[in-house]
Parts: C-alpha cells; structure tokens; sequence
C-alpha cells in the first residue's frame, strides 16, 4: 500500500456502491465483507451491494450480541461482528506441507501458497489497526510468514469510518481509533444518502478516479467529522487506563483477582479466537493409515488450551489462572516488549463474545489501576524488555565451519548414522543432514527433528563432528520413541540451528561454571568441546553435574576425559548403590563452599527449572552475578522460529530469545509459578 | 498409549450395556474398512461377524457401561486379555445415560420400565468402564466421531499419540466460522465446557451443544451454570447436566439435582419446573 497524497474527498451515493464493487471484480478479486448471517455481522463473499446488511444494527454487551433491525437504509450501522479479518489474512487452517515416507526415505513438500485477490469491504479503524499489528507479529520478525505475507500483499483495504460505537468498544483508549488515519486503500463514511469517499493509497486514488464521483458538499464533510466525533464520545467512559499499563500490569502478576477471574474464566479460548490479533497456531497431521503421506496443517490454537504449554513430563500453566494471566499480559504488556504496540486495539471482541461476560477493561482496572497521583510508582520488578536483549556472541566450536549459521526456515532431510543407547531412558541419534548449514549448529543451539505423522520435536545439539550431528534424547513421548526404532540409513527432517546458545566469548579469559542436571548436560556438552578446543584461553573450569541415580548420568567415558583434560569433574547423585563412592545430594552441594568473589566467573547452567532456581541460587551467593549467570531454559516448542507462540515467558519466545537466557534477563520470571 | 503396535495387530470391538451406535462408527468408514481389515485383524466384533474369539487383544474396543453383575466380571475378563483398552462413546466413558439411575430409586424404574421386573438382573448403577479397570484410552461422543476413530487406529499403526484435543467445542465453531448460538442466539450452550472432537455439528446447524462429548479439561461448571441461571431457572440448566455425561464428576452436582428434582427425592414434588 502506496500512501498517496490526500485527495478531496468525493461523494458517492449509496445507488452507486455496485460500481465500486463491479470496479473491484474487474481487477479480479474477489470481495469480501459484511453480510447478517445467523443473528450477526460475519464478513463473508459480497457479489453486489443488496447483499450488505440494510437497516441491520448491532447491539453488544459483556456476554451479549444481539442484531436488531432498523428502518435506516444505512449498509454499515453496526460495529464490529464476531469474525476480525485474520480469517482471511491468518486462516483457521493452512495446510503446511505434505511430509511422506517410503520405507527409510522421508520427504518433506512445503505448501503452494497462492492466496486469491481480495478486497475487504468495511474495516474499521480497529480492524485495520489489528492489520497493522499482525504485520508486525507475522511479518516483520526475524522470520517472516509467507503465507501471510501473500495473503496480505493480495487483498485491498476498503476501510468504513465508525459513526457509532457500542458498548464494548474501546478503541479511542487504545489509540486505533474511531477515526480512520492510515493502512486503506479506499475510506467510505456513510451517510444517510451514500457514502464520502476518500483515498489512502495509489490503487485507492486509481479506484476513485475510475468511478469519477462529485466532490463533497462542506454539510457532508462536517457529517464525517460529526459522525466520528459522536462514536468517540460514546466511548468516553469505558475505555482502559492504557498510559503505563504495560508496567503496571507486569507489577500485578501475583495479584489475587487472577484467581478470582479463574473462577469465573472457563479458559474455552474464544476471546482469543474472536481477537483480530491473537496469532497462536498448532500443527496437526492427517495421516493414511500406514503414515506413508501424512498431510500437515498449520490452526487456530489458544493459550487457555490445556496442551498448549505441555511438555513432555509436565505442562507449564496448568491452571485457568496461570493461562488467564498469560493471555492478559501479553496482550497488553509483553506484546510492547515484542513487537513495539500494544496487542489490543479495543475492538471489544473479547468482551461481547466471553460466554460468561469477562470484561478485559474491569479486569485490568481491578488489576493494574492508574496509580493514584502525586504518589510515585512503587518500584517496579519487572523483567527487562526485548531491547535489552541482545545478541549473545557465540563461537562455534567447530572452527571449519562458517561463524554465522544460516536460518533456514525449511526441513531438509537427514540420514540416521546410528541410534546407541546411553542410559535406561535416553539416547544418542547421530545424523548427517544433508544441508551442511545445520552443521553450524553453536552450543546450545537445537534443531527442530521431523518424522513424517509426527509432530516435530526441539532436541539440543549435543555436539557437532565429523560432518553429524550428535542428539541426544529421551524417550519421553511418542515421538522420540519412535527415534530409538531408526535403523541407520533412515532419514528424518531437520531443521536449524535454531534459538540461542552459550555465549562462549562471554568466558574468555574467566573461570567457567558448568553445572547440568541430568539430561540438562546433553546441550553443555558443545560448550565443554568448545571450551577443550581452546583450554588455555579460559581460567579454571568447572562441571558440576548432578543425577539421579549414578547410571542415568551422560557420557560416562567422557567425565573421565575431562577430568584429564583441564576440567575439573564434581558430581553427585540422589540415590546411590553400594558401587557408588561419590557424594549424594543435590547439585548445588557441590557449589556450596566454592567463592569466585571478584574473579567474574561466568556460569552456563541447564536442567529441570527447580533446580537451575536453587543453582542461580548458590552460585549468586558464591559471587557470579546474574548477568554472568546463563540459564538454558525449557518450553513447548512447535515453530522454532517465534510465530506459534508456545513458547513465551513474558516478553520471550524460548525458541528465538532463548533457549539460553542470563538470570538477569528472565528476572522475576525466571522460576515463577505458571509462566 | 504406547508405540506402534505389532504388524497386524489383533483388534476386538465388545459392548456392555450400550446401544451399539459407537462400534457402528467402525462399520460407517466404508472406504476404510478395506484397508483397515488389511491391517488389522478383527478378531471379535459380533456387530460385523459371526466369528468370535476370547483373545487375547492388542487393541480391545469397549462400548458401553457396567449395568450389571456380568459385564463387571466381563470387563475385568477382558482387561486380562487386552494390551490396549480404549472405551469408545459416553456410556463407557461416563456411564451414559442410563446412570442416571445412580442418583434414582433403581428397583423403582425397573418396575415402572419393564412389566416383568423380575427378570431384569441390573447394578444400582451405571458407571464407567474406567471405575472398574485400566482405560488406556478414550475416543469421546455419543456416538464417536469416525475422523477420531479413523485418528485412533491411525495413530496406533503409526505409533503417534493420537491427536485427540482436549480444547473446546468454541475453538472448532469459531475455526468453522459459526455464529455463537450462546452469545448472538441466547441458548443455553455447553460448547465451552465440552471436549471438541465432534466438529462443533450442532452450533453448525444453530443449536446449542448438549455435550455429548463430556466435559473437556478445566470444565468450569459452576460459572457457566451461574451465567447461564442469570435467564433461566436453575432447575432448566441443572437438567442440561443431566445427559449422557451426567455421571462425569465435573457435571454430577447439577445432574444429581435434576434427577432428584425430577423424581421427588429432595421432597420438592414432581418436576418442580414443569
């Protein structure tokens, strides 16, 4: 969309809309907009103007939509109706790709995009800020969504002033609105005889042109602004104290009323499915019987689901509460950190569509009400935004390959070099991918693995050589059951590296601080090569690694090794046998009277999130701030590049910010209940 | 669910007390069952075939609760034989309708239902096959889908968890782009406490979901009920509990309430609403 200068405003009687409407069949698209349908405004294919909804208004409540008729022949004498427009910009389901399998050989076919032309008829200026926002959200990332990109590129902007608003609308709070300013081809404000029409871009100056309208009279401009005024002013006084919201709300996050809206919220995901903005997807798979083609299509998902946050062995928001709160605070906080906007544009959707009438404006008052003048703000804990996240260095620890891995967005295949048990529940999958990017792969990186009719699963790269990779797994689920089943020669999808990783130059010249729980030392273990590659440019090294039992400890050759090889090797165990000479305890027992006061160790820690909570713990106490401090933390993955949404911890995606964050940077969020 | 079961794995499909729509969803594949058979070799299935077995079972297909003394015995028969038991429909994994007797005066109904009473050998309760033994799985609905059969059998060839969402019938009314019968139409709709699963039909069609799937994960009864007694009189949404779920603890205090209402038990008369 080209902004064009801004043209008179011309007039075209409400007879005359068909022109509009042929004019845009004849560029050949296809238009989409409002029709009553099953007692509601739903946007839907319009062939001619008779199928707008004549006379038709709306009436909206918290939990409560009713359409009414009207004696008006106004087409647009309603507010917004249960469907945004991401139906068409971010349908309900995209088919992805077409992942097949014959015998041990995978392939893996992206879906064509090729979105028809549209043009939507009768977006609000809610709507198009929701546009806007969605740009942002699935456009303008570090990784873009095609799909999208084309859908949206594909369809023209038809925008309609609001002359009215309803109860639920709270737009003017949230600075989208009543008045359409920017992001449309074409703007129309209806009055009681046709429309004022206006242009916002080249194609809507070319659209105007064609249909040669006369001028607007001065009486029918002054009714645009009227009309406008009028809807602003019914809004007065039912908006959200937006100014500081996002810090306030991030203060609030163990306020009790999350516990008193969980009772009331049945966590059934339709505010997140009738918001314009909410953008959370989840790849299912239909597969034939034998898993030969397995079809896999991208959907609609919501946080209030109840798989949304699990992982294999727990789910991360188990309660209606810990989802709630999610849902809020990212629509109307972490959503600033991560795209620069709020994720709210106060169409009210959220509102009208609860069945149980939640209303996000008395939640957020009862919540993170504007502090009370001239008193100051009490100071704020609250984790840092996503500007103070930056790019860690990180060396790869293969020196034969390029420093800066290519993102790549598509699977490519694999071959499996061999699958060799480690302990009772975990094992090495060794693979040769045969895009030799993903052998960029830095410490504590991951790669997403692929099998056809499975979801794909995020497994850290536990070392690089020799042209593989070396994964190593547990077979927690079905999915990485089905790993230890691989015969060598069979291929899987691969796709990476992804995320974050150690940030080795960090240690440089410094003592280094390893601490691993249990399987938590498969993604240390490339930071340990990468440190041993170059031993003499780092001060003492230590690895402290605790497990379970002495058998479910990792590469038992190699703790000798290390232990030879400049390393100093603690470990200790739960629960012993009588073979067992070493300490029992947990991990931290082995950080307990250590002290690296002043020598600005840095420590890199993974395994289960309690126990990283008690080893920051320690090690803060021994004198490593929480900026040196690197925690690799754990989360649903499904996308791996950002845009499923799964993975968040307030303003983070795990996938992309992380996995491996500093304490400082997860602040208060790091440990807390329900994130 | 475990991996991949054998190469042709050894399939039954029973019922207890039931009304066989649920194993008939096996029969409504039609282009499937070819294949299926192909695959898997059905071994007892009297709905289909004369031929029967004793198993043992890889995969033991229940419909239907436990009514009486026998079908108790029975299923725990059975579960001695079957590796994987997944309970197919409402009666087996709720207890169907016909618990509602649980909440009722069971000699009682028997006398005013069949002329000979003494016939009938009954337990004073329908229950859930998952009351009585292990269910390693359970496809939802009265009757089940076939797309989650089909999902089911799938996923075990496979060896995938099968993808059974446990959101709610809202998620696939909005995905289909229907009109909330709750919100637009006033109707008394249970589609936010209900498991999806069933492509959110009624809403298609503008009628309010009775759950027949049950309650889904976090059925938060009492704020709907509350929201829903806001225009109707609660006896009205106590009975919308009082289904082919109704003795699925998350809708066992609103179902009791309507049975008892209904029969007098709490001494309000007869059908106090009527």
């Amino acid at each position: 969309m080209v902004t064009a200068a801004p043209q008179r405003p011309a007039f075209l009687p409400r007879g005359e809309l068909d022109r509009l409407l042929d004019l845009l069949h004849e560029d050949g698209r296809t238009v989409i907009g409002p029709i009553a349908r099953d007692g509601a405004i739903v946007y839907d294919e319009i062939r001619s103007a008779a199928e707008l909804p004549a006379g038709w208004t709306d009436e909206q409540a918290p939990g409560r939509y009713r359409l009414n008729r009207t004696d008006s022949p106004r087409l647009f004498n309603y507010t917004v109706g249960p469907q945004g427009w991401k139906r068409y910009t971010q349908p309900p389901r995209v088919p992805l790709a077409t992942a097949t399998r014959d015998g041990a050989t995978v392939s893996f076919e992206p879906a064509v995009s090729e979105p028809q032309r549209l043009a939507f008829l009768g977006v609000r200026a809610c709507e198009i800020a929701a546009l806007l926002v969605q740009d942002r959200v699935l456009a303008a990332g570090p990784f873009a969504d095609d799909d999208f990109r084309a859908r949206r590129a594909n369809a023209m902007v038809i925008a309609v002033q609001c002359t009215r608003a309803g109860s639920t609308c709270f737009c003017t709070s949230m600075g989208t609105g009543p008045e359409v300013t920017d992001g449309y081809d074409l703007v129309l404000t209806e009055l009681d005889d046709g429309f004022v029409v206006g242009a916002g871009s080249q194609a809507g100056e070319r659209l105007l042109s064609q249909l040669a309208p006369a001028a607007a009279s001065k009486a029918q401009q002054q009714a645009v602004t009227d009309g406008v005024a009028a809807a602003r002013a019914t809004m007065a006084d039912q908006g959200v104290a937006a100014e500081g919201l996002p810090a306030r709300l991030m203060d609030r996050l163990d306020h009790p009323r999350w516990a008193e809206v969980a009772d009331r919220c049945l966590a059934c995901a339709n505010c997140t499915m009738v918001c314009p903005t909410c953008f959370c997807t989840s790849v299912g798979n239909v597969s034939d019987l034998d898993g030969a083609t397995n079809q896999t299509e991208r959907r609609w998902d919501s946080c209030f689901n109840g798989d949304f946050a699990r992982v294999a062995g727990g789910n991360f928001r188990p309660r209606r509460q810990d989802r709630y709160r999610q849902w809020l605070t990212h629509k109307f906080a972490t959503w600033h950190d991560q795209f620069g906007t709020s994720g709210c544009v106060g169409c009210g959707r959220c509102i009208a569509w609860c069945p149980v009438g939640i209303d996000v404006r008395e939640e957020l008052a009862a919540i993170a009400p504007p502090y009370e003048e001239p008193a100051a703000p009490p100071p704020a804990i609250r984790p840092p935004s996503l500007d103070a996240l930056v790019p860690l260095p990180m060396v790869s620890y293969s020196p034969s390959v390029a420093q800066e891995p290519a993102f790549r967005a598509d699977t490519s295949v694999a071959t499996v070099r061999a699958v060799a048990g480690e302990t009772a529940d975990t094992f090495m999958l060794w693979l040769q991918p045969d895009d030799e990017g993903l052998l960029a792969a830095r410490p504590g990186q991951f790669v997403m693995v692929d099998q056809p009719g499975f979801s794909p699963v995020p497994i850290s790269v536990s070392r690089v050589a020799d042209g593989a990779l070396w994964l190593t797994v547990r077979a927690a689920g079905a999915a990485t059951q089905a790993f230890t089943t691989l015969q060598p020669g069979a291929q899987v999808g691969l796709r990476g590296p992804l995320g974050r990783g150690w940030p080795i130059d960090r240690a440089l010249g410094r003592d280094v601080v390893i601490v691993a729980g249990g399987i938590g030392l498969a993604p240390l273990r490339p930071a340990l090569d990468a440190v041993l590659a170059q031993r003499d440019r780092f001060g003492d090294v230590l690895l402290a690694y605790g497990a379970r039992t002495p058998a479910d400890r990792l590469y038992l050759p190699e703790l000798d090794a290390w232990a030879h090889a400049g390393v100093e090797v603690a470990q200790i165990v739960d629960r012993a046998g009588p073979e067992w000479l070493g300490q029992v305890g947990v991990v931290t027992q082995l950080l307990d009277r250590r002290d690296w006061k002043g020598r600005q160790a840095v420590a890199f820690v993974c395994g289960p999130e309690r126990m990283m909570q008690a080893t920051v713990s320690t090690l803060r106490t021994a004198g490593i701030t929480r900026r040196r401090i690197f925690v690799s933390m754990e989360r649903h993955m499904d996308c791996g590049v950002g845009i499923c949404g799964h993975c968040q911890i307030g303003p983070f995606f795990v996938c992309r910010d992380g996995p491996v964050f500093t304490v400082a940077e997860l602040g208060d969020l790091f440990g807390r209940e329900g994130m | 669910m475990e991996a991949a079961v054998g190469a042709k794995p050894r399939v039954g499909v029973v019922k207890l007390a039931s009304c066989d729509g649920c194993q008939l969803t096996l029969l409504d594949l039609e282009e499937q069952l070819l294949p299926l058979t192909e695959r898997f070799e059905l071994i007892e299935f009297p709905e289909a075939t004369s031929r029967r077995s004793t198993g043992p079972y890889d995969v033991l297909l229940v419909e239907g609760s436990v009514s009486t003394r026998e079908q108790l015995e029975e299923i725990i028969h059975l579960r001695s034989q079957t590796r994987l038991l997944v309970t197919i429909g409402a009666c087996a994994n709720a207890g169907g309708i016909q618990a509602l007797r649980n909440w009722a005066d069971e000699p009682a109904w028997r006398a005013a239902v069949y002329p000979t009473p003494d016939y009938i050998e009954s337990l004073a309760t329908s229950t859930p096959v998952a009351e009585h033994v292990q269910v390693d799985a359970e496809l939802r609905g009265c009757p089940i889908d076939p797309r989650q059969l089909l999902e089911l059998l799938t996923a075990l060839r496979i060896g995938r968890r099968p993808q059974l969402d446990g959101e709610s019938v809202c998620l696939e009314c909005k995905r289909r782009g229907n009109v909330c019968v709750l919100v637009a139409g006033g109707q008394p709709c249970l589609g936010p406490l209900t498991q999806t699963g069933c492509g959110a039909i009624c809403p298609a069609y503008g009628r309010a979901c009775y759950a027949c799937f049950g309650p889904r994960e976090q059925a938060n009864v009492p704020s709907l009920h509350g929201w829903l007694g806001r225009e109707l009189p609660q006896v009205q949404v106590d009975r919308l509990f009082a289904g082919f779920n109704a003795w699925s603890p998350p809708f066992r205090d609103p179902a009791a309430r309507a049975v008892r209402r209904a029969h007098g038990r709490d001494g309000a008369g007869d059908d106090a609403d009527a």
